[in-house]
C-alpha cells in the first residue's frame, strides 16, 4: 500500500492551538510523523529586555494563560534570588495556595478537553461546569479570573480574610466530591476505556531516554516531580505523594492528573490550617544587584525553568525561559509511530496529542526563511555559532 | 451506561447557564477587589509619575493641565494589572467593579 | 370523479401528510432533539430564533441557502453537484411509506419492506459517492469509515426487520399495522430484543454518536462532508433530519402499533396523526439519550462490537421468533 500525508494543523477543530503534525499515513495505520512548533512565537523575551522588572511580571504572567500562576511564581522566585533577602513565611503559603488553585483548574480543564477529543461531550460539558466553581473562587482572591497578578516581587498583593477562608473550605469539598464522581466514571464507562487504554504507549525507557517531564513522565512509572526533588515556595514544610502509574498509556495519565487533584486539594486544606501571620510582602528597590539565577518549578505540565542574569541595570540583560510542553514534543513524535507490534491509527492522533496536555504558546521556536533565495532551514547548534562568530568578526 | 443515572437527575435540574444580559443580569456576582475600569481621583494626585513608570503597557502617560502634573490613562492599551493603583503614594487611582467596558471608537475609550 | 381523487391525492402528497408536512416536521425533531441533548447536560438549546429557539433549524436551513457555494476544481462537477440533490429526493421518497394517518403509507405495495431498507444501504452508498467525488484526503477517509460501518450495521439491521415480517407473515408495512390493530403491539414479545437492536443500528445508520465515525470532527475535519457549502450542505443536512423522522417513523410503525391508538369514528386522521407524532418523539428521546451517554467508538471497534455482539443477539432473536410461532 503506498503512503501519503495527512496534514493534520496548522487550523484544526481539534487542536486548540496551532501545530503542524505531518503524518505519513498507510491506510488507517500512521508510520512517520514530523512536527513543526514555530506558529506561536511572540518574541516575549526580547520584549522583557526593553521592560524594568515590575513591568516584566505582567509579561511572564501573559506567556501561558492556563498556567499564568507557575510563571508569575517562578519569575518573582527567581528575581528574589537576586536580592538574596528572606521573604515572609506567610506570603510563600499564600503562594503555594494560589499554585495549587492554578493546578487544579488546569487539570479540570485538561479532563473536559479530552472527553471532548474523544466525542464524550456530556462529559465535557460537566467537568468545565465544575471549574466554574474554581475560577469564581480564583477571581474572589486575586481579582480576576485568568491572569491573576497575586504575587510581587516581594511577597504577594492581597491577603485572605476569614470569609474568603470559608469559601476555599467549602469549595474544595464540593470539587472534591466531583472530582471522585468523575475517576468512578472514568474507570467503569467502557467507550472511554476503550479510547484510552494501550492508545499512545511511551515506555519507561523511552520517557527517561527523551527527557519528558510532568505527568507525561510520572504516568510512565518514574518518580520525579519538583516539589519533592528541589522544593521551593513553602514545599518543604507542605507534605503532598507523588502520583504515579505504571500502564503507560493514556488511561494512566487521565488517572494521574486525577489523583493529582485530590492532592492539590489535601494541600491546601494544610496551608489554611497551618497559615503563619505576619506581613505578606517587603519591599525591595527596583534595581537588583548584579548576578544571574536558575529557578525551577513545577507547572501543571511538567517542569518549568527560568533563566535570569542582571548587570545592576532595572531592566534584566538577558531573561530566558524553558517551559515543559517543549521537552515534551520528542516524547509526542514517538508515540505516535507505529513500530513493530505497537500501532497507531489515525483516530488515535487527537487524544494521544491531547494527553500530553500541549500548551503551545509557550513552545514557540523559530523557522529561518530566506525570502530572496526561496529557501527554508532550521539550524543547527553547530551552524548558529557559525554565524553568531561571523557577525561578530564584521561589527 | 455508567453516566446514566447522572443524566437522569439532570432531567429536573435547573439550568447551569445565566441568560446574561437579556434577563438574569442581576445574577451575575462580581466579588469586592475585582480589578475593573480605573477611576481618577484628580484631588489627591501629586503628579509624582511612578505611575507611568510602573504600567506595564503603555496605558497610563503624564500629561499637564491647569493644576500641575497629572497621568492620563487609555485603556484600550490597559491589562488591568493595577499595578498603578498599588504604586501610587496617594492612592489616587482607583480600580472599580465596571467591567461592560465597549466603545465603538478607541479614542473615546480615555480616562481623565 | 377522477379529477377531485387525484386531485386529493395531489394534495396529500405534497401538502399533507406529504412533503411539507414531513418538512415541518422533521425541523421540529431536530429542535427537540438538541434542546433534549441540552438539557441532560444541563445547558440551555436553542434560545434565541423564536420563542424558545424553535425557528433555529430553519434559521440554520436559510442561512445556509444564502452562503456562497464553492466547488473545488479538482472534484467531479458531476457527482459533486448530483449527490445531494439525490439523497435529499430519496429520503423524501421514502417517508411517503410511512402510515401517519391511516394503516397504511400514501405509498404501500406488496414487498415495501425491502424497499425501505434498500433506501438507507442506497443512502449510504450516495455518502461514499460524495466522499470520493470530493478528491480531498479527509474526504477519502471519512468515506471509507462509511463504508465499513455499513458493513457492521447493515445485516443485524435486516435481519431485525425480517424477524417482524416473519411474525407477521407479511412483507408489507400496512399488513404489518393492520396485524397490531388486532393483536398486541409487537414490542411486547419476542421483538423486544429486536427493537433493541434495531435501535443501535439505527444509531449507527444515522451516524450520530456513539457512532459518528465517518464524520468525526475531531479528527478528520468533517469527514465526507468537508467539501460542501452553501446549498449542497444544506440539503445534506436537511437529508440528515429526513432521516431522523424516517427512522423513528419505521420503529413505530413495525413495533410500536404505527398510529393505532383509542380513536372516535370519524376523526381518525386528526387522532392517528396525533399518536404517530407522540410515539416518534418517544422513539427521538431514546436516541438522544444514547448520544449523550456514550464516548465515539474507534471504527475498528465498531465493527468489531457489531459482529461479536450485535450479529450473534440478531440471529439468536430470528430464532426466538421461529420457536414462538
Amino acid at each position: 500500500m503506498s503512503s501519503f500525508t495527512i496534514p493534520i494543523g496548522p487550523q484544526h477543530p481539534a487542536l486548540p492551538e496551532p501545530i503542524l503534525l505531518k503524518l505519513e499515513v498507510e491506510g488507517e495505520y500512521i508510520v512517520g510523523v514530523d512536527v513543526d512548533v514555530s506558529y506561536m512565537h511572540r518574541g516575549i523575551e526580547k520584549a522583557m529586555e526593553y521592560r524594568n522588572y515590575i513591568q516584566n511580571i505582567y509579561l511572564a504572567e501573559r506567556i501561558c494563560g492556563i498556567c499564568n500562576v507557575a510563571h508569575t511564581v517562578c519569575y518573582t522566585l527567581n528575581v528574589e534570588k537576586l536580592y538574596d533577602k528572606e521573604i515572609p513565611p506567610r506570603a510563600q503559603y499564600l503562594r503555594v495556595i494560589i499554585e495549587e488553585l492554578n493546578r487544579i483548574h488546569s487539570h479540570l480543564l485538561w479532563l473536559g478537553v479530552a472527553g471532548h477529543e474523544i466525542g464524550f461531550e456530556t462529559l465535557f460539558m460537566y467537568v468545565w461546569r465544575d471549574r466554574e466553581r474554581v475560577m469564581d473562587l480564583i477571581e474572589t482572591i486575586t481579582g480576576n479570573r485568568v491572569n491573576t497578578a497575586y504575587t510581587t516581587i516581594g511577597g504577594v498583593r492581597r491577603d485572605i480574610t476569614s470569609d474568603i477562608e470559608y469559601k476555599i473550605r467549602k469549595t474544595m469539598d464540593i470539587v472534591e466530591e466531583r472530582t471522585k464522581y468523575y475517576k468512578s466514571v472514568a474507570a467503569a464507562e467502557p467507550t472511554i476505556l476503550n479510547r484510552t487504554k494501550d492508545v499512545g504507549i511511551l515506555k519507561t525507557i523511552d520517557a527517561i531516554n527523551l527527557c519528558a517531564v510532568g505527568p507525561l513522565l510520572r504516568a510512565s512509572n518514574v518518580k520525579n516531580d519538583v516539589r519533592a526533588d528541589a522544593p521551593y515556595a513553602a514545599h518543604d514544610e507542605v507534605p503532598f505523594n507523588v502520583i504515579t502509574y505504571p500502564y503507560c498509556d493514556v488511561f494512566s495519565r487521565i488517572l494521574v492528573r486525577v489523583d493529582e487533584i485530590f492532592e492539590c486539594i489535601n494541600m491546601i486544606r494544610y496551608c489554611l490550617d497551618h497559615l503563619p501571620k505576619g506581613p505578606i510582602r517587603i519591599k525591595l528597590p527596583l534595581k537588583p544587584p548584579k548576578g544571574e539565577a536558575v529557578t525551577r518549578v513545577e507547572a501543571p505540565r511538567g517542569e518549568l525553568l527560568h533563566y535570569v542574569l542582571s548587570d545592576g541595570s532595572e531592566k534584566p540583560y538577558r531573561y530566558k525561559v524553558r517551559t515543559p510542553t517543549l521537552a515534551n514534543i520528542p516524547s509526542l513524535c514517538r508515540m505516535l509511530t507505529s513500530t513493530g507490534d505497537y500501532i497507531v491509527k489515525i483516530a488515535d492522533v487527537p487524544i494521544a496529542y491531547a494527553s500530553i496536555d500541549p500548551c503551545l504558546c509557550c513552545t514557540g521556536r523559530v523557522q529561518i526563511v530566506d525570502i530572496e533565495k526561496n529557501k527554508k532551514w532550521i539550524w543547527s547548534w553547530e551552524e548558529l555559532k557559525e554565524y553568531s562568530k561571523k557577525e561578530w568578526e564584521k561589527s | 451506561m455508567a453516566m446514566f443515572k447522572e443524566l437522569y437527575k439532570h432531567l429536573f435540574k435547573k439550568r447551569a447557564t445565566v441568560l446574561y444580559p437579556f434577563k438574569e443580569r442581576e445574577l451575575v456576582h462580581i466579588p469586592e477587589g475585582y480589578r475593573g475600569k480605573i477611576s481618577f481621583h484628580r484631588d489627591r494626585c501629586i503628579g509624582c509619575g511612578v505611575c507611568a513608570t510602573v504600567c506595564t503597557s503603555g496605558a497610563c502617560e503624564m500629561t499637564t493641565d491647569e493644576k500641575g502634573k497629572r497621568p492620563i490613562f487609555y485603556l484600550d492599551r490597559c491589562t488591568f494589572c493595577a499595578q498603578c493603583a498599588e504604586s501610587c503614594p496617594k492612592n489616587a487611582i482607583e480600580l472599580t467593579k465596571d467591567f461592560e467596558i465597549i466603545a465603538f471608537d478607541r479614542k473615546t475609550l480615555v480616562v481623565k | 370523479m377522477f379529477e377531485i381523487e387525484f386531485a386529493f391525492k395531489i394534495l396529500e402528497i405534497f401538502i399533507f401528510p406529504g412533503f411539507l408536512f414531513i418538512g415541518v416536521i422533521s425541523l421540529l425533531y431536530e429542535w427537540i432533539d438538541r434542546k433534549f441533548y441540552a438539557k441532560l447536560q444541563n445547558r440551555v438549546g436553542p434560545l434565541y430564533a423564536g420563542p424558545f429557539g424553535i425557528l433555529q433549524p430553519l434559521a440554520d436551513f436559510i442561512k445556509l441557502i444564502a452562503k456562497e457555494d464553492i466547488v473545488p476544481k479538482a472534484a467531479d462537477k458531476i457527482l459533486f453537484t448530483l449527490t445531494p440533490l439525490f439523497s435529499f429526493s430519496i429520503m423524501l421518497t421514502a417517508t411517503l411509506l410511512l402510515p401517519i394517518i391511516n394503516t397504511s403509507g400514501i405509498l404501500s405495495f406488496n414487498g415495501d419492506i425491502i424497499f425501505a431498507i434498500a433506501i438507507m444501504t442506497l443512502f449510504c452508498i450516495l455518502v461514499f459517492c460524495a466522499g470520493l467525488s470530493s478528491n480531498n484526503r479527509f474526504s477519502a477517509v471519512g468515506a471509507e469509515r462509511a463504508v465499513l460501518q455499513l458493513l457492521g450495521y447493515e445485516i443485524p439491521l435486516m435481519l431485525s426487520i425480517v424477524g417482524v415480517a416473519l411474525n407477521v407473515g407479511y412483507l408489507r408495512i400496512s399488513e404489518i399495522v393492520k396485524y397490531q390493530l388486532t393483536n398486541t403491539w409487537l414490542i411486547f414479545g419476542p421483538q423486544a430484543l429486536g427493537f433493541a437492536i434495531y435501535v443501535i443500528a439505527a444509531q449507527a445508520e444515522l451516524e450520530r454518536i456513539p457512532f459518528d465515525i465517518p464524520e468525526a470532527e475531531q479528527e478528520i475535519v468533517a469527514g465526507w462532508l468537508t467539501e460542501f457549502s452553501g446549498r449542497k450542505l444544506a440539503l445534506f443536512r436537511f437529508a440528515r433530519d429526513l432521516e431522523l423522522v424516517y427512522v423513528s417513523g419505521l420503529a413505530v410503525a413495525l413495533y410500536l402499533g404505527g398510529p393505532l391508538g383509542p380513536t372516535i369514528a370519524g376523526l381518525e386522521p386528526f387522532f392517528y396523526t396525533l399518536y404517530f407524532i407522540i410515539k416518534t418523539i418517544i422513539v427521538l428521546l431514546i436516541l438522544s439519550t444514547i448520544r449523550a451517554l456514550f464516548a465515539r467508538l474507534r471504527i475498528d471497534q465498531m465493527v468489531n462490537f457489531s459482529w461479536n455482539y450485535l450479529l450473534p443477539l440478531s440471529v439468536l432473536q430470528f430464532f426466538l421468533v421461529r420457536l414462538v410461532i
